[in-house]
């Protein structure tokens, strides 16, 4: 399916919404929950925060869909919901320590290249942990979801360039802490 | 001035071109193949390894379907795994209260009521207080 045809689906799903209809919310929910669910936990760093926000944003979109206007793409609002929850969850918990706190996914035996991978995950997650929520937030749209410069710069509400230098001082910081952790 | 672009650009968006604005393809195409360039996009590819190694889960079906059944819950934020919640709030007032007034009846120095309290009124005389 083409991306403009994905935006159409979107604001039909969404006028359904509006009028309280369950299966097009649910229809929604399948489309988005997956990057939604990738983009917050590696802002939040933690599986259980970014559950817990994903489900506040989904509710917001329940809730907000007699009010929301098709100015820009679904995805895009969408993004900046989530985007403002992890800012606050921030500002409510401080800087966010729960990277390396994370444990193997279940309860499957862990062979060692899969204690290796979920060592590795930690330590990036520790390192965007100590970067700036600004920094942090450039990475992921940019690297992780590769959201166009010009998308980027709307939802973080700078200009492409001061984007830029976000992604630079960020990935300088992470280069650091990986030189540092070889010493 | 453009390898210096070049360097300014690897050191933002990496080693893969996909992720350079567009309007930067050709000056990524013009030093990607040179000995220079090559070097600085050598770096900066080994910050996107290190950024790869964060692999997210697929979210499970249980959420997704906490999600979808969300108005229907008319809940609040978190209703998925947050439920233990008030029900701990209601046990951990009960315990507080119960406390209270046991702290209150030994500030008596009333062993009787103790007893009473704990054991019913029948106690007293049956273990022969």
């Amino acid at each position: 399916m083409k991306p403009a045809a994905d935006d159409a689906l979107d604001q039909e799903l969404m006028a359904a919404v509006a009028r309280q209809d369950g299966r097009a919310f649910a229809r929604l929910v399948e489309r988005h929950l997956g990057w939604s669910l990738r983009f917050v936990e590696r802002m939040v760093g933690g599986r259980q925060d970014a559950e817990d926000l994903v489900q506040t944003a989904f509710l917001r979109v329940w809730q907000g869909a007699s009010r929301w206007e098709p100015q820009a793409k679904f995805s895009t609002w969408l993004y900046r919901v989530l985007h403002n929850l992890c800012m606050d969850h921030f500002r409510a918990r401080g800087t966010p320590t729960e990277a390396l706190d994370e444990a193997l996914p279940d309860g499957a035996p862990a062979s060692e290249e899969r204690v290796a991978g979920t060592q590795r995950a930690a330590r990036v997650r520790a390192a965007l942990a100590t970067l700036p929520e600004r920094q942090r937030a450039a990475i992921v749209l940019c690297y992780y979801e590769e959201r166009s410069q010009a998308e980027a710069a709307t939802l973080l509400g700078v200009s492409e360039g001061a984007l830029e230098s976000l992604l630079s001082r960020g990935r300088a910081a992470l280069k650091k802490h990986m030189s540092e952790e070889l010493h | 001035m453009d390898l210096t672009r070049f360097k300014g650009c690897a050191e933002a968006y990496g080693a893969d071109r996909r992720r350079w604005p567009a309007r930067e393809h050709a000056l990524y195409d013009r030093f990607a193949g040179t000995p220079e360039g090559a070097a600085i996009l050598a770096e900066a590819e080994r910050t996107d390894r290190f950024l790869d190694a964060l692999e997210v889960a697929a979210p499970d079906a249980a959420l997704g379907r906490a999600i979808t059944n969300l108005p229907s819950q008319r809940s609040g934020a978190g209703g998925r795994r947050r439920f233990w919640i008030p029900a701990a709030a209601f046990a951990a007032s009960a315990i507080l209260g119960f406390a209270i007034g046991f702290a209150q009846v030994r500030d008596d120095g009333n062993a009787d009521l103790v007893t009473q309290l704990l054991l019913g009124p029948e106690s007293v005389r049956e273990i022969g207080l």
